[in-house]
């Protein structure tokens, strides 16, 4: 299946860094350089302190699954083939979650609390996604 | 100002599937019927406020102009189902302010033929730098507004360990409704086990968690309470509001601080100003004798009972149980059907009922002596409506 039939994320100025980190393998964070939070979804301003000064620091890429689905419907035609798959939250160790998916869960369901770590997936020339695998 | 606003009149199309209607033919017929509803003409009208526009529904500026009206006064928002309490609001608000003297909040839906809308790659709403605000994150495959609810369902189930089989009460409980109603779509009789054996559409969310996809319209008249004195109807008082939560700590389908998206993970004590309607309407809580909420999913019921303080948090997935949300129950729940039985029109085909209900003309649904009920919604919103016309 090509990958140009894939949603892609909207890239846009504040969240520019974190798909250019993804992409070099690294899980860039938006994280305040005066009250030191890291936050997400990337924003101008540090959504704790509210200071312009956001610098870009590469997280450890650990965390745990706080939410799980597994989705059974064929709303996007590239993904029919992979039905039933899954989408998860991380919460990441720094704090902040994202959205993204499990690698090797070969059919099990995923469980809230797993420890899990960051890996990449180099879809096409410009796009890497963030995926997580599960910690022994 | 003084909020002095009431509901003075109620009409809608026929709700059904594949209607061949244009949303527009369907918002003139429950245009229509409202004003005859109401004891008014068309040019009485001067606000639109508008919950839903084109491509699902219908803008004010096309309403005006195709209706023949004049117009001093809009309100419309962007395309989600949360906005239907602020629509009533903004219509209060105008005709308290003067702004109006007779506002209609319009709805006309069309789901079936515009469904491109309601995820996948036609979800323009899902394709934003952060995802779409129902937790959508297309590169993921995750879309359409159900896949928030099963994000907040599953994380809600784990932590209060609450079941798929206690879920199954709300569509259960709602279809019985239905089924007393000539209005709704859905006639059938649903039972736990066709609950638990209906498909998954994503995990928790089964076929029968999820609203009905739809078309239909409704148009609810709002006017000053002195004025709504004067007209047909008994008027329904908008005796108390409060608005849209929103902050780090919400997430549109969940309970505050459930730990969804970058929501806390602590779930808060319940503050006054989180249930602050009850004080704005002069009444209490156990004043409410029915709730009407937007059930486009089945935990959304769970969580909204939760957010006004019926029960606990992570109570709802028991306190449902038994006919407690029944009419003849202890708090019944969408007595016309709501979104996942009688049809999905926003959320105002429920505030529609509610109208009857306190009209005393709501036939086989009628609870008794209807005096004060609750709209309030997952995401913190609320409108109490009251009989109480010598309060006007």
């Amino acid at each position: 299946m090509s990958s140009l039939n894939r949603p892609r994320p909207r890239i846009g100025p504040d969240n520019a860094p974190f798909w250019e980190g993804c992409r070099c393998h690294s899980l860039m964070l938006p994280t305040c350089a005066e009250c030191g939070k890291a936050h997400l979804p990337p924003g101008p301003v540090c959504p704790f302190c509210f200071s312009d000064r956001i610098a870009w620091h590469r997280a450890t890429g650990h965390g745990r699954v706080s939410t799980w689905t597994i989705v059974h419907k064929a709303w996007f035609p590239a993904f029919r083939d992979d039905i039933p798959y899954n989408v998860v939250q991380i919460e990441l160790d720094e704090g902040p979650r994202l959205t993204s998916s499990l690698v090797g869960l070969s059919g099990r369901k995923p469980e809230i609390g797993q420890r899990v770590e960051v890996v990449f997936d180099d879809v096409d020339d410009t796009l890497t996604l963030h995926r997580f695998r599960i910690l022994a | 100002m003084k909020l002095d606003a009431a509901i003075v009149g109620i009409g809608n199309s026929s709700f059904g599937r594949g209607l061949p209607d244009s949303q527009l033919r369907l918002a003139a017929t429950a245009f229509k019927n409202a004003i005859v509803d109401a004891g008014l003409q068309r040019h009485d009208v001067d606000g639109l406020s508008i919950h839903l526009g084109s491509p699902i529904g219908v803008d004010y500026d096309r309403v005006a102009e195709a209706f023949g009206l004049e117009i001093r006064y809009v309100n419309q928002s962007w395309l989600h189902g949360r906005f239907v309490t602020n629509a009533l609001q903004h219509a209060a608000l105008a005709v308290c302010a003067g702004l109006a003297d007779v506002v209609a909040c319009v709805t006309a839906i069309s789901f079936t033929r515009e469904r491109g809308f309601l995820g996948g790659p036609g979800d323009v709403e899902g394709n934003r730098e952060e995802g779409g605000t129902h937790g959508e994150a297309p590169p993921y495959g995750l879309t359409a507004p159900a896949g928030g609810a099963a994000i907040a369902m599953q994380r809600y189930m784990h932590v209060f360990k609450a079941t798929s089989e206690q879920l199954a009460a709300v569509p259960i409980t709602l279809r019985q409704h239905a089924m007393l109603n000539p209005r709704a779509i859905m006639k059938e009789p649903l039972t736990l086990q066709a609950h638990q054996n209906a498909r998954m559409v994503v995990d928790p969310l089964r076929l029968y968690d999820c609203s009905l996809i739809s078309d239909g319209a409704v148009v609810v008249l709002v006017a000053r309470g002195d004025r709504a004195k004067n007209m047909r109807q008994k008027p329904i008082r908008i005796a108390g509001m409060q608005g849209i939560r929103s902050g780090r700590d919400e997430f549109i389908f969940a309970p505050r601080g459930l730990g969804i998206n970058q929501q806390s993970g602590r779930a808060p004590a319940p503050r006054i100003v989180d249930q602050e309607v009850f004080a704005s309407a002069g009444v209490e809580r156990s004043d409410v004798q029915g709730f009407f909420t937007y059930d486009a999913f089945s935990p959304l019921v769970l969580f909204a009972l939760e957010r006004f303080g019926y029960c606990g948090a992570g109570e709802a997935a028991s306190w449902v149980q038994g006919g407690r949300i029944a009419l003849g129950g202890q708090l019944p729940v969408n007595t016309s059907g709501g979104l996942l039985s009688e049809a999905h029109v926003g959320g105002w085909n429920s505030i529609c009922e509610m109208v009857r209900q306190l009209r005393g003309t709501a036939g086989p649904s009628q609870i008794a002596d209807a005096a004060v009920l609750q709209w309030g919604t997952a995401w913190g919103d609320s409108v109490i409506l009251t009989a109480g016309a010598d309060r006007l």
